[in-house]
């Protein structure tokens, strides 16, 4: 091959531009002229050329039939992934660092960090879970989240994936939790008699201290039969009366109980009537047979309504 | 309030596997020896383009998305059989029968097919890459420089090199007949 002359090198990426069909008119005319008196270059972009015809013929050369093969595999094995990935994200809170994650199903896990951070969530303890940081849809649920704790939120309407409950019996106090409202407390026994098996107390209370889904499964609105606040996330008790005070939930600090004298009441009754404490010694009921209210408003929003005799209607508890 | 609608669902990668997996497969069929490798190589774009796609923003162009994921999935890969490819890279065309299904190797019909295939297999990463997502997937120069994360310029440069020592290797070959040719 003979070295090229300095006009034929300057041309060249024009010349190969023209054989690819990618050139601009006046460089496809300069390498017309060209070609007209070089041989060298002529011969050159014939090879060009052929070039081209034959990477037409490879990308004509297409096997679908063995990537379909491939696309079915992967498609499998996607699913598998899918059912393991949990995207993940930590923000700030008045209540400290907190991690949301969710799975394709919904939200999986709400947990308070410790000193530890990210790296000391349960999640990384899990097997069979590949987690993710990141995920737009994970902010909103953040802020949608910060502006429950600041009592700017009532509802927390989030899909949740409760596939990671330790037992069926968990994941059905967790339902029934999930239903005590906004502003409502129930008691563990009250739970367990909710189920069908008062003396499942203890196993309640076992099952919400290990919720996944501490403030969207309210398990903070669930309390000791005496009224006292009992556990939260471990021995987090402060705020679980953070959470109920933000509910408006009349609180003794120094007893860390509630303030049931504070509270209408409602006592399962086919006319799902609410009442003052007041009423017929309703006050002295053991919790486990009673749902307590802060506001009348939120008795309402559960479908209830005022007791005729006592009238908490008319007669609404000082606030 | 508290829809939850923009995870991953399934109508959503489902799609995008449906529309770009055969591209993807092939292009990394192209950049690979081995049989069964491009399709664990598509495989692992296709999962790590899962994993990140809840990030995704939503006016990404998908397409140079995945082709720069699977441009890193085979450099990692290449990496890792580096070794193994300088081997490769020495073997002639008429080995290549040692991949017997491939596309390719159905492809290659005439002497000038095998000595350009030949050549594509030689040619440096970065090059072969830019050469394959340009004549065979089409790719603008601007897509290439995202997936190869260079300069449409850059990219541009990668293919005329690439062009280049095909040429050079067609030196002295007969050429068929075609269109252009005189």
């Amino acid at each position: 091959m003979t070295s090229k002359s300095s006009v034929c090198a300057k041309i060249e990426p024009d010349l190969i531009a023209t054989a690819s069909g990618e050139a601009v008119r006046s460089a496809v005319q300069r390498v017309q002229a060209h070609l007209a008196q070089c041989a060298t270059c002529r011969n050159d972009y014939e090879h060009y050329r052929a070039i081209e015809t034959v990477v037409d013929d490879l990308r004509a050369t297409l096997q679908p039939a063995e990537s379909d093969e491939a696309r079915r595999r992967l498609i499998a094995r996607l699913s598998d992934l899918r059912s393991r990935l949990v995207h993940y994200r930590v923000a700030p809170s008045p209540l400290g660092p907190i991690l949301i994650a969710m799975t394709e199903h919904g939200v999986s896990l709400v947990e308070y960090l410790g000193r530890g951070g990210a790296a000391s969530s349960r999640l990384f303890r899990q097997a069979g879970v590949d987690a993710v940081e990141g995920g737009d849809e994970l902010d909103r649920l953040h802020r949608e989240l910060h502006e429950f704790i600041n009592g700017r939120r009532t509802r927390l309407d989030w899909s949740l994936d409760l596939r990671s409950a330790r037992s069926d019996f968990q994941r059905q106090v967790m339902e029934a939790t999930v239903a005590v409202p906004y502003g409502a407390v129930a008691s563990y026994a009250g739970i367990a008699r909710e189920l069908g098996r008062p003396a499942a107390v203890r196993a309640v209370a076992q099952a919400l201290r290990h919720n996944p889904l501490p403030i969207v499964v309210p398990c903070h609105r669930i309390i000791g039969s005496t009224g006292q606040l009992v556990g939260y996330a471990g021995n987090r008790v402060a705020l679980k009366e953070r959470l109920l005070g933000v509910e408006g939930v009349p609180l003794n600090v120094r007893a860390a109980s509630i303030e049931r004298s504070a509270m209408y009441h409602y006592d399962p009754n086919p006319h799902r009537e609410y009442c003052l404490p007041t009423c017929g010694g309703i006050v002295k009921r053991p919790l486990a047979q009673v749902r307590l209210f802060a506001h009348r408003e939120q008795a309402t929003a559960a479908g209830l309504t005022p007791c005729a005799d006592c009238r908490p209607d008319l007669h609404p508890l000082p606030r | 309030m508290g829809e939850i609608a923009e995870v991953p669902t399934e109508t959503g990668f489902d799609a995008i596997v449906t529309v770009h997996h055969g591209e993807i497969y092939r292009y990394l069929k192209r950049l690979t020896f081995r049989i069964g490798e491009a399709e664990d190589l598509s495989q692992e774009t296709f999962f790590r383009a899962y994993r990140a796609w809840a990030a995704l923003p939503p006016d990404a162009n998908v397409r140079a998305w995945l082709f720069k994921i699977a441009t890193n999935v085979f450099r990692n890969h290449a990496r890792g059989e580096r070794r193994r490819l300088i081997a490769h890279a020495t073997v002639q065309a008429g080995s290549r029968e040692a991949d017997p299904v491939g596309p390719e190797s159905a492809a290659v019909a005439g002497e000038l097919q095998a000595l350009t295939e030949a050549t594509i297999q030689r040619l440096p990463v970065k090059q072969r890459m830019a050469f394959t997502l340009r004549k065979l997937h089409d790719l603008d120069y601007e897509l290439i420089g995202q997936s190869l994360d260079c300069s449409a310029e850059t990219a541009r440069a990668h293919v005329f090199q690439a062009l280049r020592k095909i040429r050079t290797s067609l030196d002295g070959h007969a050429l068929p007949r075609t269109e252009s040719t005189r």
